[in-house]
């Protein structure tokens, strides 16, 4: 009994200094209290367990009352610029700021394609399934839709479909063809990128996460064909990472582009000199983006006439730039809100 | 998709280029390859040999002691477990010091070496095919007959590797399937080895069974089985076909047929499975086996007098048992195979167990057919089934090709199992595929000018040339449509190009580009920009303005954060936000993404306590982000929700400063404004507000921003106890919601005032205004304001607060102080002319607001 007694005393006075009180029931003092019960003889098992038993209840109650009882602060003069009695409050120093890295990187490259004569755009974090997939010639129920890992809401469109966390920043590609679509009527390109967030329902692990971040670009004239894609993009690399390189273009599949390409380019970090290279693993090249020539069905949906018209659209993801420029090692740092990650931009 | 280079050769007349450069151009122009399979070096050391003498161990009952000639003109030794080991038996020998295939590769690779078996030297071991990683017989060592033998291959000899006689000298290439999302073709062997021809500049000409129009079917040899094929539903099954074959034996494959399967990926399992396996995996085509006793059979265990067998869609509480053993409950929208009765297979995923081809089987039904892709993808995401079947079947498989596989099958399963047709062979095709069969093309000629193919490429390739191209994988381009070929000019004229049946995904024009472009190399393509006018490109004002709100709070020593758009459940009722308004994912791997956030502040309330404890001691987090209300704006954007932009911010101290922390976000949020150019005002919060940004604070100790002209900013403010501990949050801790919308418009409608500079000295005077508790500071303030502007309206004025006081004895009232400094554009002012004004406004603040003037 003294020593239930004495532990009491010791968890109240825990009890006051804890962050969490709810903690004081997980206290391993208590659980040997109660470990203690069986190896008691027969006789004396039920007052002690009856008294452990009220300490557990008591101390229950005691994180019950914490929980409910709120302390009231009383109203304060909010027009006031400072408090009774003190002095005006310091603002923080300017050398404790910092701006997150992606954001930085999207400036970068805004910068980049507004001297190329691009416009820049914002996406969307919730869109119908139109202009994340109909529109962009992935007509219902097409298999290429698994390739996207789409976050679905409860909540339907007009039509009845679940509304979709965009996978890609191609969901505003209608939106854009649209939006500009009179320029062509007085022969200047629709030119436009649009970075921002996308989603994908992945696990999350050091290379994988489920938000991120992506830059589309849509280019569409009269004339427009397969070189000058590649030209542009090279072009826009070259001026982001200050060097000539190398790029190479292997096919590949999107509904909304045809032909469609894999766009790679020569390892910036390494130039292929060095044995060791992280960012490309030695092999010279990086695979960067997807990109195309605009599929017809995609520029009919934005009432664009693609036997007059032609384009392209290319999709980037800006994570990634970000993580080989300063050899970040784990993606999941970006939306951790580390102030030891971000203070070192 | 794993393409056997082995296997391929053999529709091929030309040498492949060294696997290296294979793989580059496959890269370059047909799709990624995701890796390399060695088969070579897998099966390097195995070697065929025959068992010369075989006796008991004289130790061990169940092991023999065999010697082996391995070609090597001295026997060898081995001691074998196999019940089934024999003289004069050919086998597979694994000496000693190789890796035991099926081991190669993994973690844990087996080597053999050279060691006494209960006291008899044992050198390497006979393999059972599990061992080789062949199939899963571990009953005795694999015996090679003749017929186990490749048709190219008449006769072994003792020593010969075993790979390169059964073709596992192989390298296997394997393209990434996302690659062939639109191929329905290339998961076939036959698709890809066209299209490596093509990409080689090679003439490419399918076998003769699969190109040219099936002539008329083949007749049974003995209508035994009472075949009766049905298709219910011509929408969702193109066409169904079925064949019923008597007296079949089953039994493994021939040795040359389960290698070939491996080196394609797949297991062998019978020889009728294998079959059909074997054709799935050269055209892409599935089909199916059945077991057509237990087809035909009634559920009491009689024979129906005739064998139903067809497609319908599944009926209301049907279920099926599949191959893999597992219990389906159907869907009236999932296709089945059925008999007279009930399912018999899952259409196009899976086929059923009660009716597969077993060793028991004498009689089969084969089934080739072709069903609608976005069904069989809905059935297969479904039931969670993604079989190779499906693989195949959801890309849209050409129901031009369904005979063709079908003859084909039912000739080899022939030569393979034995048997006789025993049916007509049955073809059900849907009215609006009739035309198409009659034809022999899935779709018409594609028609486009040229100068089309030009344009979209920059290429002038002449014509000859793109025709050639497209001969090469066996399209028929129109070689004289009234144009010269040799002519990179001429576009009088249409051309027609047509496509093979193969080929579903070919319909525009714009298809004909990209062959075009692939099979003569994008690499080729001309490089050069656009032209562009010189006129400036409109920068994004929202985008800019973020960019000004990220410097505005930078200068404040604040730091940028990006957190998830989507939130859990708790973080709500942390943030005492109500959850119902939230709209929410129906399909997330984790919990921790339940939701779309409602509010930016949660997000980031929720970061503190984590950098608190990795030691930052004060800190402003903030973040521009977008929170969505399935209440208030649920489609309230063309239809879709909107999407509220906030501009969100906490300060938080480990350690408290003087004062409530109120003021600290208040000081944040009046320079945040100034540095965006426009001057803001504090309301206090007069009636309790109720929405999910107000949720988390404090409102007796919280304010709403305007603008001076009205314009709403947001609400700062300290936060509810209950928050701070549900987040574990810092005592001193204030924070901030601000509305995008509204600093946007303050910035764009701000006016910059410039204030000429006076040439005479300005005067400052200090005035001290004691004020019941009740006033507060921003009546005085615009009293004395105001007062200033009648008496001394010509002047610049300014006013500055100095210091709220309060005296430890008297809490009933507060000191006011500010500063007062006037100049004047035109004379010199004296201190009687600012004591006049002082004393105006001790007197109106008296009048108005109680003050005394001290």
């Amino acid at each position: 009994m003294d020593t239930i007694t004495k532990t009491r005393l010791e968890l109240l006075a825990r009890f006051e200094v804890l962050e969490t009180k709810a903690d004081i029931l997980k206290a391993p003092e208590l659980k040997k209290l109660f470990a203690e019960i069986p190896k008691l003889p027969v006789d004396q098992r039920s007052a002690y367990g009856k008294a452990v038993n009220e300490l557990h209840q008591e101390l229950q109650q005691l994180v019950e009352t914490n929980k409910q009882t709120s302390i009231v602060l009383p109203p304060i003069d909010v027009t006031a610029p400072f408090d009774i009695n003190c002095p005006e409050p310091k603002i923080l120093a300017r050398t404790s700021a910092s701006i997150h890295p992606l954001t930085q990187e999207i400036a970068i490259i805004c910068d980049i394609f507004y001297r190329m004569g691009f416009t820049a755009e914002e996406s969307r974090e919730i869109d119908d399934q139109y202009h994340m997939f109909e529109s962009l010639n992935f007509p219902k129920g097409h298999p290429a839709r698994d390739d996207y890992d789409t976050f679905m809401t409860v909540e339907t469109d007009g039509e009845g479909d679940p509304l979709t966390a965009p996978a890609h920043t191609s969901t505003m590609q209608n939106r854009i063809l649209r939006k500009y679509r009179d320029t062509l009527m007085i022969d200047e390109a629709i030119a436009a990128i649009v970075p921002d967030r996308v989603f994908r329902n992945e696990d999350l692990d050091a290379r994988h996460e489920h938000t991120f971040y992506q830059v589309e670009g849509v280019y569409v004239a009269k004339n427009v064909h397969a070189g000058m894609l590649i030209a542009t993009l090279q072009t826009f690399l070259e001026a982001y990472y200050g060097k000539k390189l190398e790029v190479r273009v292997n096919p590949f599949y999107f509904p909304f582009t045809e032909p469609s390409f894999e766009f790679a380019l020569s390892c910036p970090f390494c130039e292929g000199d060095e044995a060791i290279c992280k960012v490309c693993s030695s092999e010279g090249w990086i695979e960067l983006l997807g990109c195309g020539m605009i599929h017809p069905n995609v520029l009919r949906a934005a009432e664009i006439d693609p036997e007059i018209y032609t384009g392209f659209a290319f999709g980037c993801g800006v994570d990634r730039l970000v993580m080989m420029k300063y050899g970040i090692e784990d993606i999941r740092h970006l939306e951790s809100a580390k102030l030891d990650f971000l203070k070192q931009f | 998709m794993n393409v056997s280079l082995n296997t391929i050769k053999q529709w091929i007349d030309f040498d492949l280029p060294p696997v290296d450069e294979l793989v580059t151009r496959i890269n370059a122009q047909l799709g990624g390859v995701e890796k390399i399979i060695d088969l070579r070096t897998q099966y390097q050391s195995a070697r065929i040999v025959k068992v010369l003498t075989c006796q008991k161990h004289p130790n061990a009952d169940k092991l023999s002691v065999c010697t082996v000639d391995v070609g090597e003109g001295t026997p060898i030794q081995v001691v074998c477990g196999a019940p089934n080991v024999h003289t004069d038996m050919w086998a597979v020998w694994l000496p000693p010091g190789s890796v035991v295939p099926s081991t190669y590769g993994t973690k844990d690779e087996f080597k053999l070496d050279a060691r006494e078996i209960r006291g008899v030297m044992s050198y390497g071991m006979l393999a059972a095919g599990d061992e080789l990683g062949i199939n899963a017989d571990h009953e005795g060592i694999m015996e090679i007959d003749e017929h186990d033998l490749p048709s190219t291959v008449k006769s072994i000899q003792a020593g010969q590797a075993f790979s390169e006689v059964f073709g596992l000298d192989d390298t296997v290439i394997v393209i990434e399937n996302k690659m062939f999302t639109h191929r329905p073709d290339c998961f076939g062997q036959l698709g890809v080895v066209r299209e490596i021809s093509g990409i080689l500049g090679y003439k490419f000409t399918s076998p003769d069974w699969y190109l040219q129009k099936p002539g008329t079917y083949p007749k049974p040899t003995n209508a035994s089985i009472p075949l009766q094929a049905f298709n219910d539903v011509t929408d969702k099954a193109a066409r169904f076909m079925a064949v019923g074959i008597s007296n079949v034996t089953v039994s493994s494959s021939p040795l040359w047929l389960q290698c070939a399967l491996v080196a394609m990926g797949s297991k062998p399992i019978n020889n009728i499975v294998d079959a059909t396996n074997y054709f799935m995996l050269i055209t892409g085509q599935p089909t199916h086996a059945y077991d057509a006793d237990i087809v035909q059979k009634n559920a009491d265990g009689t024979k129906h007098d005739e064998l139903a067998i067809g497609v319908r869609m599944a009926l209301p509480g049907e279920s099926i048992t599949l191959l893999n053993g597992k219990t389906y409950k159907l869907d009236v929208s999932d296709i089945v195979i059925a008999n007279h009765e009930q399912a018999i297979g899952l259409a196009g995923i899976m086929g059923g167990k009660d009716t597969q081809v077993s060793a028991k089987t004498n009689n089969i039904i084969l089934e080739c057919a072709n069903f609608d892709m976005y069904t069989i993808r809905k059935s297969s995401m479904r039931h969670g089934l993604f079989t190779d079947a499906v693989t195949r079947f959801n890309k849209g498989q050409s129901p031009i090709q369904t005979n063709r596989v079908l003859f084909e099958l039912l000739k080899n399963v022939i030569g393979l199992a034995g048997g006789v047709q025993a049916s007509e062979i049955s073809d059900i095709i849907s009215d609006s595929l009739k035309n198409n069969v009659e034809s022999d093309e899935y779709h018409y000629p594609v028609t486009l000018l040229p100068q089309f193919v030009h344009t979209r490429l920059g290429l002038s390739i002449k014509k000859y040339d793109m025709v050639q191209l497209l001969k090469n994988v066996e399209f028929t381009p129109c070689e004289d449509c009234g144009w010269n070929p040799e002519d990179t000019k001429d576009d009088r004229d249409d051309w027609h190009v047509s496509v093979p049946f193969w080929r579903t995904d070919i319909h525009d024009p714009e298809d004909i580009v990209e062959e075009v472009g692939r099979l003569y190399g994008f690499e080729k393509l001309p490089r050069e920009l656009p032209e562009r006018s010189i006129r400036p490109v409109a920068k994004n004002p929202r985008r800019e303005m973020k960019m000004k709100i990220r410097s505005a709070f930078s200068d404040l020593g604040a730091n940028e954060v990006l957190t998830y758009s989507f939130v859990h459940k708790d973080t709500f009722q942390k943030a005492e936000q109500d959850h119902t308004q939230a709209f929410q994912i129906s399909n997330a791997l984790s919990p921790e993404l339940q939701y779309y956030r409602l509010t930016v502040l949660p997000s980031l309330l929720d970061k503190v306590y984590g950098n608190i404890k990795a030691g930052h001691d004060e800190f402003i987090l903030f973040e521009i982000g977008k929170g969505h209300n399935k209440k208030y704006h649920a489609a309230d954007d063309n239809g879709l929700p909107r999407e509220l932009e906030f501009v969100d911010a906490v300060y938080a101290s480990k350690k408290p400063r003087e004062g409530s922390p109120y003021y600290q976000v208040r000081q944040l949020a009046s320079q945040f404004c100034m540095n965006l150019g426009f001057t803001c005002q504090f309301k206090p919060i007069t009636k309790e507000l109720d929405y999910p940004v107000t949720a988390p604070f404090d409102q007796s100790r919280s304010a709403l921003i305007e603008t001076r002209e009205g314009t709403f900013i947001g609400m700062i403010g300290e936060l509810k106890q209950t928050v701070l501990r549900s987040f574990k949050l810092p005592i001193y801790t204030a924070a901030m919601t601000l509305d995008f919308e509204g600093i946007m418009k303050a910035h764009t409608t701000a006016k910059q005032l410039y204030l000429p500079l006076s040439r005479y000295p300005s005067v400052t005077q200090d005035i001290s205004l004691k004020v019941p508790m009740g006033v507060r500071y921003a009546e005085i303030f615009e009293v004395v304001e105001h007062t200033l502007e009648i008496v001394a309206g010509d002047k610049q004025c300014r006013l500055l607060p100095l210091s709220i006081y309060q005296s430890s004895e008297d809490k009933t009232s507060k000191t006011i102080t500010l500063r007062v400094t006037i100049s004047d554009m035109h004379q010199t002012l004296t201190d009687q002319q600012v004591s006049r004004y002082i004393e105006a406004i001790a007197q109106k603040t008296h009048e108005q607001l109680g003050a005394i003037h001290s």
